[in-house]
Formats: structure tokens, sequence, C-alpha cells
């Protein structure tokens, strides 16, 4: 893996959620973040899909919960950010504030 | 105590669907599906939790179904490729192993004795063979499936998809061409192609339950005791 590494559009997404969230992030939680921050509803696959995919570059961590009965006692599988992903997401952020810097998109394009 | 929004039972063949495809994710997702359905059904009512339900569902089947082609292209390739040969190698045998069967049980006698002789030998040659051929695919969708370790459904329906969809788009250009011309001998023989991609798919989903209740967690016992 290169250290030029960038998130896709919707990783870029998931691992905010999972910022935002913190340790309460699991399925559930980071589908609703992301549908109610961003209007757009969104599959609990496409989220596993992209966690399984951070998890495999090392950008994601997780833990099984205990199973609860409210969830027919099945378990929360739990994430986090690892410093790896913290990174990258830090270098894909600024990436785009230098590609949107003095564009004043909102302005001109909305 | 059991409120009656735990109750409310997310629809079946939709969660059943849900724990064919997923992959490692069964007790997850099925956790999270079951989570949301129950605070839905609290909120705005069973019937619109399900309708909910079933939409996710289906974009989470779709989901994962793309994602094990893109994680694992070449499995799901040489897998779908080597079944699709053995398909090919197997359809014919239940013929040729009844048709063995059948010189041997009559002793190269020609013509017949007796009426039942020949439709005795009719019925297996036709329902037979038809049988058979079916066994067939179901097996090779369950080897098909035990190969695709992990993504047996992906890899069973893919199969499916090529041993029905190749012989249908070739009898939809031949009709297409000779507009005329109605070849209805191969009918017969496009629906048993039909039955057989319905086996394959059957083969693969049995592997896959069984893969599943074998590496079912200690979360199931708590699972057949909801009051818990």
């Amino acid at each position: 893996m290169s250290g030029r590494d960038y998130l896709g559009e919707f990783e870029h997404i998931v691992i905010l959620a999972l910022l935002r969230l913190g340790d309460r992030a699991y399925g559930v939680t980071v589908r609703q973040e992301i549908e109610s921050r961003t209007r757009r509803e969104v599959s609990i696959g496409a989220i596993y899909a992209t966690l399984n995919r951070l998890e495999a570059k090392g950008y994601v961590k997780s833990h099984l919960g205990d199973p609860t009965a409210e969830r027919g006692g099945r378990s929360k599988r739990f994430f986090h950010v690892t410093a790896k992903g913290l990174a990258t997401v830090n270098r894909t952020h600024r990436a785009l504030q230098g590609m949107t810097e003095g564009l004043n998109l909102i302005e001109r394009y909305s | 105590m059991m409120t009656q929004e735990f109750r409310a039972r997310p629809p079946r063949i939709a969660a059943w669907l849900v724990d064919l495809f997923a992959p490692d994710e069964t007790e997850t997702i099925a956790g999270d599906l079951l989570e949301e359905f129950s605070e839905l059904a609290s909120k705005l009512g069973v019937t619109s939790a399900r309708r909910w339900y079933r939409r996710q569902s289906v974009k989470t089947i779709a989901h994962l179904f793309a994602t094990a082609f893109r994680d694992a292209p070449w499995l799901i390739a040489c897998t779908t490729v080597a079944g699709y040969y053995l398909f090919g190698f197997g359809y014919g045998l239940p013929e040729r192993v009844i048709v063995a069967i059948l010189n041997l049980h009559r002793h190269g006698v020609v013509p017949y004795f007796t009426q039942s002789q020949m439709d005795f030998h009719i019925f297996w040659l036709n329902s037979g063979i038809y049988v058979g051929r079916l066994l067939v695919s179901l097996l090779v969708g369950c080897i098909v499936a035990m190969a695709a370790k992990g993504r047996e459904m992906v890899a069973a329906m893919t199969l499916g998809f090529i041993t029905a969809g190749l012989p249908w788009a070739g009898y939809l250009l031949w009709a297409a061409k000779h507009r005329d011309a109605f070849p209805p001998a191969f009918l017969p023989f496009l629906v048993n192609i039909l039955g057989g991609s319905v086996l394959i798919v059957v083969g693969g989903g049995i592997v896959r339950k069984i893969r599943v209740s074998r590496s079912a967690s200690p979360a199931d016992y708590l699972r057949s005791y909801p009051d818990h």
C-alpha cells in the first residue's frame, strides 16, 4: 500500500461517520448517521462492503459486542478508525481542500 | 417482557435470502436489519417496517453479490468455468447410464416382447433421463458452492445464469432469424435446462445453509429463546 492512497467518496463518508460516532459506531448507527447527514438512503450491505474494504486496507478495525435480545441474540460489530485510517482521511481532506480552494462552489454552482 | 414491536417479525423470505447471501456477515447484517426493523415497527407500524426491510434486503443482496465479484473475481470465475464444464460433462451422463442399464435389462433383444417392456423402456428414457439431469445439476451446484467457500450463492447463481442464459440466448437469436419457423423440439430442452439451472442454485443454497449451521455461534442459543 503506497503512502499516497486516497479514500473513495463513499469510503470517505463512512470513515467520517465512524469518527463522529466514536465508540457507538456499528452498522445501524453508521447507516443512520450517513442517511441523516447526506439525505441519501444507503443499504446496510453497502456499509458493510465498504467497512470490510476499509478493514482490509487497515484503515478501520472491528470487534464484536455481546449478543442482545433486540437483535434476536445477534452481536453488534463495532468499528473504529486506526491511525493509518486517520492519516488517510486527513490526506484525502487536504487534497479536496486544495482542489476546491478559491472555487467558491456554493455561490457559483448552486 | 416482550413488547409488541419485538414480536413483529421481518418478512421471512427476505430474511432468509439475506442469510443466504451474507458471506461472513450473517450475524451482524441480520442483527442490524432486525434492530432497525424493530425500531421502525414501533415508530411507523409493521407494514412500513416490512416494506423497508424488503427494500434493504434487495439492496443489501445486490451489494453483497457485486462485492463478491470485486473481492474474489478469480475464485468466482474459476468455479463458474469449472462448474460449466462439469455440468456439460454430467448433462449427458444420465442418458448414457440409463441406456446402458436398459440394454443390460433387455439382454439385447429387439424388438420388445411385450407392450409393458416397451412402456418401461420409454418411461426410463423420458422421465429417468430428465430426473437424472436434474440430480446432476443439483450435484454440480453443490460442488461449485463447496469450491467457492464463503461465496457459495454467488458462484452457484452465476453458473445458473450462464447454463440457462446461453441456450436461451441462442434460441432467441435463432427465433429472431427464422421468424417463420418454430422449433418446438427445442423448447422441452430449454425447459429442462431452466430446471437444471434452478437446481444448481438450490444446490448452492443447500451447501450455504449447511455451512452456516455448522459455523453457528453461541448467539444462536439466545436466538432460539427470544424472551432472553
